[in-house]
């Protein structure tokens, strides 16, 4: 008897110690891009492409590197960039780079997010490349994706060499001052460095598993 | 009858700067007209709104669209909270709709009854999101609180509800 009021002596100021960081404020968790020089992470993940094939990044990889596009089917920002997916495609097979797009989606699966979505979208819009389900969301979380369109391209050794925006417009191709990404994928392919090597630009919050 | 003309050009001329008086005096309790419901607004113009509050009020920075769905969830609660701190706080909503979707983002200001001035994204993305925070990556809704002294209390990416909002803006009331 004697033992258990010793026990709570020290139970209950533990109990209300840990009731009081209720009332503390919640630094929410602003996400950390991966560094440009980091190794992909989550490369030997397998993902389901909407074709049904598994993949990882690892095997999507070619020669000089891998183009990874976190994007979905519902932002209007993906909407307005989607005329330059397959050219950027094209570019990047003929400089020997992968190439696959990941849909992080997990929070919206049954609000357009889900595969059969995914399959409907790649169909509609003649994807000439891999659209895989980030399953949880897992490989957003940890290559610090924010937004889709958000772009991560890697070189031969999976280091990140380029991070952020497709180009300047995303209203318009025609209109592009800058086509960053582009740029990168051909100085990739030649082993030229790439500068800018970070972007910014606005898009769709990436809706996380709840 | 020359005389009459006259005196109704001074008329209408007084009128029209009657109105373009009220309009652009238009404060957070007061009623405000289209062009200043929503006003085009680039990098530079942006940082100097949110200096001008500096040593007045807490701002609230909120950046949406009509077409971001936890935007538009959120936005009423902001609404709540500009209503609920009438003096101490200053709600700064910018809208990144596209140039194409403008008339919808004044539509959608109308009917959530703001009656403060409001800003709409001109220009390039990158110096826009630099102009407001480098820690910004560019996703939507964004939101920054600022206490009065001009620091900013903390800054978020995601949809939020009334209870967090008011969690920040008290903090950043007790700096």
């Amino acid at each position: 008897m004697r033992d258990k009021t010793k026990q709570l002596w020290y139970v209950i100021p533990l109990i209300f110690g840990m009731s009081l960081l209720a009332f503390l404020p919640v630094r929410e968790k602003v996400a950390d891009e991966l560094e440009i020089g980091s190794k992909a992470p989550l490369a030997d993940v397998k993902v389901e492409d909407v074709s049904g094939k598994m993949l990882t990044l690892d095997k999507v990889a070619k020669g000089n590197g891998l183009l990874v596009n976190f994007s979905c089917n519902t932002c209007p920002w993906v909407a307005r960039w989607e005329d330059r997916y397959n050219p950027i495609a094209q570019l990047a097979k003929e400089n020997n780079i992968g190439v696959i797009m990941l849909n992080p989606n997990s929070g919206y699966r049954n609000r357009g997010e889900s595969m059969k979505d995914m399959q409907e979208r790649a169909k509609k819009s003649n994807y000439q490349f891999y659209y895989a389900l980030d399953k949880n969301s897992k490989l957003a979380e940890a290559f610090g994706a924010t937004h889709t369109p958000h772009i991560f391209l890697f070189d031969k050794d999976m280091k990140l060499v380029y991070r952020g925006a497709i180009d300047d417009n995303a209203n318009s191709a025609e209109n592009v001052e800058h086509p960053y990404l582009k740029n990168a994928i051909k100085n990739l392919g030649v082993g030229k460095e790439i500068n800018p090597q970070t972007t910014k630009s606005l898009g769709c919050t990436i809706k996380w598993p709840s | 009858m020359l005389y009459i003309t006259k005196k109704l050009k001074i008329l209408l001329l007084g009128l029209g700067l009657l109105t373009g008086a009220l309009s652009s005096s238009a404060t957070a309790s007061g009623s405000v007209q289209a062009d200043t419901l929503l006003k085009d607004v680039n990098p530079a113009e942006l940082k100097q709104v949110i200096k001008s509050y500096q040593g007045s009020k807490v701002v609230l920075v909120n950046v949406w669209a009509t077409w971001c769905a936890p935007c538009v969830e959120e936005f009423p609660e902001i609404v709540k909270l500009q209503r609920s701190y009438p003096d101490q706080l200053q709600v700064i909503f910018i809208s990144a709709d596209f140039p194409d979707s403008r008339d919808r983002a004044l539509e959608f200001l109308k009917k959530q009854s703001i009656n403060w001035t409001t800003y709409f994204k001109t220009g390039k993305d990158q110096p826009f999101i630099e102009a407001i925070s480098p820690k910004w990556t560019g996703a939507l809704p964004f939101t920054q609180i600022i206490a009065k002294d001009g620091s900013v209390v903390d800054s978020w990416e995601q949809k939020a509800g009334y209870d967090k909002f008011e969690r920040y803006i008290k903090k950043a009331l007790n700096q």
